[in-house]
């Protein structure tokens, strides 16, 4: 059912994607597509691309050729078009990036009333459900820095929900987190995982990814590498590449 | 250009709109600001302020030596009342880390009193007042010293910033391997502070040069005085003003510049030091 | 003269020239703020002649000194026929000098606004001008608070530039005060230790004000 509906109206679909930084090839003729509801997740080494292949979806990134389609439409190139679609397209980041001068409930508001222009209160309201399921309702008038790096994160993933995005994007939502915290903020979003929500995830926590993914993509220097089911991925990978980098996190 | 700034930051590549946008408003910007630059000059063409006997005297040698006399002077106050300032100032920020209430006390209201009062104040005051008290000083001290003064407070505080800025486990470390307090002091934490106080010692320059500006008050002869001669020989006011501002411009540019050079060079080592040789 | 005899005849100059500079530093202050914002929008904006524009003024009158742009303003411009009054001299003087060091203090404010912020902002879809007004300006205005204290102080200094120029005893400041007392009588110390107490008084006051807000809107990292 889901596969049938993905190869309708992928959310997410990039087609043959080239970028350079520089005389550095950062992502090499990548296609990739994400149906409605699928859970993708990225992994690989460091300097494979994979973040900078999770930014081109909202052009945070440019890229020099191919194509990125957002639910069937190309991304608009600048003004509100961009805006509007970044809207629609939820982003959670290494670090945070809580607005420091805000409080976590106006971090919250800021968008939906700004750009959705909602009324205040209609905001407030949904703002406090979100944060209290993710469970830090109690911090909303906290400052961001009054938080730990898990409530953080915690709270950055409802500022994106609040938007009612139609996908999710993670660039390694827990690698700025001390490891006591990485498993609170990994709940959240196995929980909106099986919720439906489409999600494009870059990460390293490959327990997280075997239980959650929908499909793995391992990228190495800049291509896709390999594209497989999890099960099949953490067991009997296809490439001598993945094998050796499966291996190399094992020890 | 090293570390990206806010310009950089605020804008994304641009799309093809942008692109476009920028470009128009690139080409009325240019039409602006030339139209503007051809009012001011067709107002100095109206008045007569082109013509060559306002300019010509600057090809010659002689108004060149003249007016390097003049400066040559203004750096003179300028480096001695700085040479001053940076010794009040070290005065004042010794007094001001001092454990005793009494001389912090006193510090602290000098430094408040000198970033307080203008400079002009105490030009009046060394002008007018010193020399009914008896104190007859040259004209040179009586620009010098109330600049010196005057810039000793700020001077101070940069100082104390420097000192603060010298993490706290380097005078921990010195006092226990035994050394005094005023070892710790000269020795350890004082030479790792100056290299924050330097860019702002340099910064401090450029306002003791352009207090110095002042010192027709007193009759000193630095390179306003000797612009105002230049004026009255040639009869010309505006060009030889306006050429005069362009030097001590350009001298404070150049003296800013060289400020925040050091800072920038400063960063670097300071980060990889405590990253790597720890 | 003793305190008492000063104060009986000049002590309603001495309130005069302290509101006057009060007047003129809140006047000046206001304007070179403004100009500064501008400025800074100039010298931030994505054309290159509007930003080469702005870092060029800044540059000018950040270096000029406060003397040399009063003596233009008063003996140049007259000769290209732009006529200012003597104190309006002054207040340009006091507005351009001190919106340069404005303009310098924003963009360092706005450097300490972290990029990923930035980007955070761009990814809940918020435009450019959201971005500027909601993210940019409040940050860098709330990291400016200590450095536009001083700017204000700094200002009441530049006003002492008044006292360069013939004004009429009721348009004097506190500088200009204590040269009229001194051209009179014989003012001594204490002529000039009125001025300069008030001028003080003002300048901690500012600061301690200055201080307060700063604790209040300062961002915590």
């Amino acid at each position: 059912m889901t596969q049938i509906q993905s190869r309708d109206v992928p959310v997410i679909e990039l087609r043959h994607v080239d970028k350079h930084y520089g005389d550095l090839h950062v992502l090499k003729d990548i296609s990739l597509s994400v149906g409605k509801g699928e859970v993708v997740v990225i992994i690989g080494p460091s300097g494979s691309g994979k973040s900078t292949l999770c930014r081109t979806v909202n052009r945070l990134e440019t890229i020099d050729s191919g194509e990125i389609l957002i639910e069937g439409v190309p991304l608009p190139q600048d003004g509100r078009q961009l805006a509007a679609l970044r809207s629609r397209i939820g982003m959670v980041f290494q670090s945070f990036n809580l607005f420091s001068h805000m409080t976590v409930l106006d971090n919250m508001i800021l968008a939906p009333t700004g750009v959705l222009k909602l009324n205040r209160k209609a905001a407030k309201d949904e703002a406090m459900a979100l944060l209290d399921r993710v469970g830090v309702a109690d911090q909303a008038h906290k400052l961001p820095a009054q938080l730990s790096g898990g409530q953080q994160q915690r709270a950055a993933i409802a500022r994106a929900l609040a938007m009612h995005p139609r996908a999710m994007l993670f660039d390694e939502p827990t690698s700025a987190l001390d490891p006591e915290m990485i498993g609170e903020v990994l709940n959240v979003m196995t929980e909106l995982a099986a919720d439906g929500m489409t999600m494009l995830i870059v990460t390293h926590e490959m327990n997280f990814a075997r239980r959650v993914a929908s499909r793995v993509i391992f990228m190495d220097g800049g291509s896709i590498v390999e594209e497989n089911t999890p099960e099949a991925f953490f067991t009997q990978p296809r490439s001598q590449r993945a094998l050796d980098f499966l291996q190399s996190i094992r020890n | 250009m090293s570390a990206p700034t806010i310009r950089d930051r605020l804008y994304e590549a641009p799309g093809p709109r942008t692109r476009r946008r920028v470009a128009l408003f690139t080409v009325l910007a240019l039409i602006g600001l030339g139209f503007l630059l051809f009012i001011i000059i067709r107002q100095f063409a109206r008045q007569g302020q082109l013509e060559a006997r306002y300019w010509d005297f600057f090809l010659k040698w002689s108004t060149w030596r003249y007016l390097g006399q003049g400066l040559l002077s203004t750096l003179k106050a300028a480096l001695t009342a700085a040479v001053i300032a940076i010794a009040l100032g070290f005065i004042l920020m010794r007094g001001k880390l001092r454990q005793n209430p009494v001389p912090r006390w006193i510090a602290t209201a000098v430094i408040e009193f000198t970033r307080g009062v203008p400079t002009l104040l105490l030009i009046y005051f060394f002008f007018l007042v010193l020399p009914r008290m008896g104190l007859n000083l040259g004209a040179f001290w009586r620009i010098t010293l109330p600049c010196a003064i005057s810039a000793s407070g700020i001077i101070a505080e940069a100082f104390r910033a420097g000192v603060n800025a010298v993490p706290k486990g380097q005078a921990e470390a010195a006092l226990s391997l035994g050394l005094s307090n005023t070892r710790t002091f000269y020795q350890v934490v004082f030479p790792q502070a100056l290299r924050f106080v330097i860019p702002s010692l340099i910064s401090e320059l450029v306002i003791v040069l352009k207090d110095t500006t002042f010192a027709y008050v007193v009759s000193y002869a630095d390179l306003m005085q000797h612009a105002k001669v230049l004026i009255t020989s040639h009869d010309a006011l505006v060009s030889v003003y306006l050429v005069v501002a362009v030097i001590y411009i350009l001298i404070n540019y150049a003296l800013n510049r060289m400020s925040d050079r050091i800072a920038q060079g400063n960063r670097r080592p300071t980060v990889q030091r405590q990253g790597g040789a720890a | 003269m003793s305190l008492s005899a000063l104060l009986s005849e000049y002590g309603d100059l001495y309130l005069r020239a302290l509101l006057n500079t009060w007047r003129l530093t809140a006047l000046c202050f206001a304007g070179a703020f403004a100009i500064g914002v501008a400025i800074t929008v100039l010298r931030v904006c994505p054309v290159k002649p509007l930003r080469v524009f702005g870092d060029f003024f800044v540059q000018v009158f950040r270096n000029i000194p406060g003397a040399a742009l009063l003596i233009l303003l008063v003996y140049a411009l007259p000769r290209l026929r732009v006529l200012l009054s003597y104190e309006m001299c002054v207040i340009v003087a006091s507005v351009l000098i001190p919106s340069a060091f404005c303009s310098e203090h924003l963009m360092s404010g706005m450097n300490t606004i972290s990029p990923g912020e930035i980007e955070a902002a761009r990814a809940l879809g918020l435009t450019f001008t959201q971005l500027i007004g909601r993210i940019v300006i409040p940050q860098a205005l709330r990291s400016t608070v200590l450095p536009m204290t001083s700017l204000v102080v700094g200002t009441m200094l530049t006003t002492a530039l008044g006292s360069q120029v013939p004004l009429r005893p009721n348009q004097l400041e506190l500088t200009g005060a204590v040269n009229y007392i001194n051209s009179r009588a014989v003012g001594g110390i204490l002529a000039f230790a009125i001025s300069a107490a008030l001028y003080v008084a003002t300048a901690l006051v500012i600061g301690w004000v200055g201080g307060r807000i700063d604790r209040k809107v300062r961002i915590l990292r």
